[in-house]
């Protein structure tokens, strides 16, 4: 009986829903439709390159905000963030000591929303180490580096390092006072040191003082070098918390 | 014999899947708002608040105070109390090491994957948090000779002597520099057998002539390195053993972890601090001074 009768017309809504999502060209690239069976929700999370960062079922504790605070996911974040805005910067800026301070200066006056860009990448930056720093704290008062988690938290540590170190390397890229003396206090502390401070200070400098040599050493390093390296250790540090069993909880 | 892998493996918490969520929706729910919060709330700050650009670099012109990017103000503020070697690079050095040390040290398993997990915890966080802010702000006022500016005006406001200044004879604890230069060295130097060994602390001889270009390998100046290394050194080494023995008597500590718990807690306490001093409190010539009367000159 009930099959003879017709079927309820499509609302509206429907239509616009079939007209996105169940067009040749969107079926293509997503090749499932809203995962909305927990079978297909696993397999979201398995088959897309993205989210298999993660497992496809974690424990109930781990979901609530305040195990994790997310900072560890934040902190990613932030490094994505400052990709993305890192790699329009590089548009506009020429690593010369003639250019560095003019182009920073346009990229404010002259192009679009370019303050906001240039005000994005550094404010990120700056969120990105107090968001490391307090997810370092997370993992501490969880208890969360001992055994089997010892490797990751010494991972952990170097992606500490090298979040300063990249941050570090983008001071001098504008290349106004600010930069400059900040730069040169921090390679004087370098200098310092008993063994090889003068070595290590003229490796990191291309010579005696901040000038062209050490603009393009660490624009170079802020651009490419550092961002290989802390992606190696960061592809480490996720997969070693895949490996450990997911987040630490009590025995 | 079990390998420590293995064991670590057979220790892992059971899986219980009941107690499992579905990672989609539950957790890329939150990972997702959480970014979007992120988002907005840095958008509206770029939007409100510009980065900052001074005037172009120029090497012949010094801004006083010159300062290192502020993640690094803690190790400049260091320098201020300690020969330049401790505070830039082997205090850092040690301090990463002995951060990354602390999983090989505290191995039990004991109280992972929640807060606070031993029965003292909360206490010994914030023991050490506070107690670690307390001295190290004290120290830097002691060495900032504060103590010296406000008791001469207390007892110059008090009336009880007009022109009271700090007594000669407690130069030595002006501050650590005080060490240094506010002990008569000079007539301290001693004779051992026939050789007059001491006689000037400033230059006891350490290297071996001719084996060396480096002067202050040739020469030790007594008094300064007093000041700048062995007593630095010696409180940064001591005054966490003090903390240590302090919870312990306390009965607050019972396992490794307890004691882990101690130090971090009062690291992120030191840490803090120098940051802030570094940071809000160092005017010209790096001198303390309160964030409002801070002006940087160009010279
Ligand atoms: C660029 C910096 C870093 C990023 C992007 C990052 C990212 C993450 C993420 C996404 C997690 C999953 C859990 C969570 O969100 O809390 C995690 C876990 C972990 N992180 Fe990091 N992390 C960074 C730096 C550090 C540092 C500095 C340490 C310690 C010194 C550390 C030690 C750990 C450990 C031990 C875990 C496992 C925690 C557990 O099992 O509960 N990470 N990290």
């Amino acid at each position: 009986m009930a099959n003879l009768e017709r079927a309820p017309r499509k609302s509206f809504n429907d239509l616009i829903y079939d007209l996105i999502f169940k067009n040749y060209v969107w079926q293509s690239i997503f090749r499932t439709g809203y995962p909305n069976t927990p079978r297909n929700q696993m397999l979201a999370v398995a088959t897309n390159v993205f989210l298999h960062l993660h497992p496809t079922r974690i424990h109930r504790t781990h979901v609530k905000i305040t195990h994790t605070y997310c900072l560890g996911g934040l902190s990613f974040f932030m490094f994505l963030g400052l990709t993305v805005t890192g790699v329009l910067l590089m548009f506009y800026y020429v690593p010369s000591v003639e250019r560095a301070y003019q182009d920073i200066q346009a990229l404010e006056a002259n192009v679009r929303f370019g303050q906001l860009l240039r005000n994005m990448h550094r404010w990120m930056a700056h969120a990105m180490i107090i968001l490391v720093l307090l997810h370092m704290m997370r993992v501490f008062y969880t208890g969360a580096y001992k055994p089997p988690r010892e490797f990751n938290w010494v991972v952990g540590v170097v992606l500490f390092i090298l979040t300063l170190l990249l941050s570090f390397t983008g001071y001098l890229l504008p290349w106004d006072q600010l930069a400059f003396w900040a730069i040169t206090v921090g390679t004087t502390m370098v200098g310092s040191a008993p063994v090889l401070g003068d070595e290590s200070k003229f490796l990191l400098l291309g010579g005696f003082s901040v000038g062209s040599n050490a603009l393009i050493r660490f624009y170079t390093l802020h651009v490419i070098g550092l961002p290989l390296v802390i992606s190696i250790f960061l592809a480490v540090h996720f997969w070693r918390v895949r490996r450990d069993g997911g987040l630490a909880r009590p025995l | 014999m079990v390998s420590r892998a293995a064991a670590a493996v057979r220790t892992r918490p059971r899986r219980e899947r009941e107690q499992e969520v579905l990672v989609w929706p539950d957790l890329v729910f939150i990972e997702f708002i959480s970014a979007l919060i992120f988002s907005i709330a840095l958008m509206v700050l770029s939007a409100m608040v510009n980065a900052p650009l001074l005037n172009r670099a120029d090497p012949d012109t010094t801004p006083n105070p010159s300062k290192a990017p502020w993640y690094f103000l803690n190790l400049q503020e260091l320098l201020l109390h300690m020969e330049p070697a401790w505070a830039g690079v082997i205090v850092p050095t040690i301090a990463l090491v002995l951060l990354a040390a602390i999983p090989y040290w505290d191995r039990d398993q004991e109280g992972q994957g929640v807060w606070f997990g031993t029965k003292f915890a909360g206490r010994l966080a914030i023991f050490g948090f506070t107690a670690a802010t307390l001295i190290t702000s004290l120290l830097i006022i002691w060495d900032g000779s504060l103590h010296v500016v406000w008791t001469e005006n207390i007892i110059r406001g008090l009336g009880l002597n007009s022109d009271f200044s700090w007594p000669g004879g407690l130069d030595w604890f002006r501050n650590l520099r005080g060490f240094d230069t506010g002990i008569p060295w000079d007539s301290l130097g001693f004779t051992i057998g026939g050789f007059t060994m001491f006689a000037d602390w400033r230059a006891i001889p350490l290297g071996i002539p001719g084996t060396t270009t480096d002067p202050w390998l040739l020469n030790l100046n007594f008094p300064s390195f007093l000041s700048q290394q062995i007593i630095p050194v010696a409180t940064m080494v001591g005054l966490p053993v003090l903390f240590v023995l302090f919870c312990k008597a306390l009965g607050w500590i019972h396992t490794r972890r307890d004691i882990a718990l101690l130090i971090f807690s009062a690291f992120i306490g030191v840490y803090l601090t120098t940051t802030i001093v570094g940071t809000a409190f160092r005017g010209q010539g790096q001198d303390l001074k309160p964030p409002w009367d801070i002006v940087v000159l160009e010279e």
